[in-house]
């Protein structure tokens, strides 16, 4: 029988790797995707509750997230892209100027 | 059968996630995150969130990573990558705070009994159900997203023009 427990431990470990993938990537766009995963662990995480809970605002809350995912990806890509112009490189090393 | 399918996709999400943050490529990176939003809404499907699992399909593997790949495509970033693949500082303080993390999260998660005795309940997450909800209870937060995405369009355009300068400016100096 699948618990709650097993979705929340599944969550835990996308949550875990998405954070290494966060903290040990110097390449911007690895970090876009690694933010990518710890969004969708807390996806994982809201439906379970969601369903386990009895409650449609978890559901909700992933459908808010989803959109703001989306946006956040689009300006994010586009600073990239600029970067990639300016310095040609996406390492996060190389960003030691505050003002371009 | 149920327990079957949640470690069938349990499995490939995770597989994939390892992918995402360890393949040299960012070509495979980006599609091994395909493939684990695939297993996730999978999960979704199993957990009855036929809707959400919908729009994450669409809206994630659909436009989300694909926006991905055309930018990965278009920077052309093997050669970028390979050349200067020099050793990251905070690459074991990193994989230490992860794992950290995963160990917290676990020992959390065992003194969390009662989600064990939680029964699963009869909520469907059809279309009809959520957009019942959607339009009433949340319509504001609803509205609220739609000035959120306009914002983010704002954002794009401003810095697009701002690129556009720069590169007239470099062509003239």
């Amino acid at each position: 029988m699948i618990t709650l427990g097993n979705y929340l431990i599944l969550g835990g470990i996308i949550f875990s790797i998405g954070l290494i993938g966060v903290m040990t990537s110097r390449n911007v766009l690895k970090v876009l995707l690694s933010l990518e995963l710890l969004l969708a662990a807390s996806n994982l995480s809201f439906v379970a509750f969601s369903k386990f809970n009895g409650d449609y605002a978890g559901q909700l809350i992933v459908f808010f997230v989803i959109l703001v995912a989306a946006a956040e990806v689009a300006i994010g890509l586009a600073i990239v892209v600029l970067m990639y112009r300016r310095l040609s490189t996406i390492q996060a090393d190389e960003l030691k100027e505050m003002k371009w | 059968m149920s327990p079957f399918f949640f470690y069938l996709f349990a499995a490939v999400l995770i597989f994939a996630s390892l992918c995402v943050v360890q393949a040299r490529n960012p070509l495979y990176n980006v599609l091994s995150l395909v493939v684990a939003i695939f297993s996730l809404s999978c999960l979704f499907v199993l957990l009855e969130a036929y809707f959400v699992g919908m729009i994450l399909l669409l809206v994630y593997a659909g436009a989300v990573l694909v926006f991905f790949l055309f930018v990965v495509m278009c920077l052309n970033l093997n050669t970028v990558l390979l050349t200067s693949a020099r050793q990251s500082h905070f690459r074991w303080l990193g994989t230490l705070v992860g794992f950290m993390f995963a160990s917290s999260f676990y020992l959390a998660t065992k003194s969390f009994i009662k989600a064990e005795s939680m029964d699963i309940s009869s909520v469907r997450g059809t279309i009809e159900a959520i957009g019942k909800i959607l339009f009433t209870d949340y319509l504001l937060p609803f509205e609220l997203t739609s000035l959120l995405l306009l914002i983010a369009i704002f954002g794009i355009v401003s810095l697009a023009q701002g690129a556009l300068s720069t590169g007239k400016d470099d062509e003239s100096s």
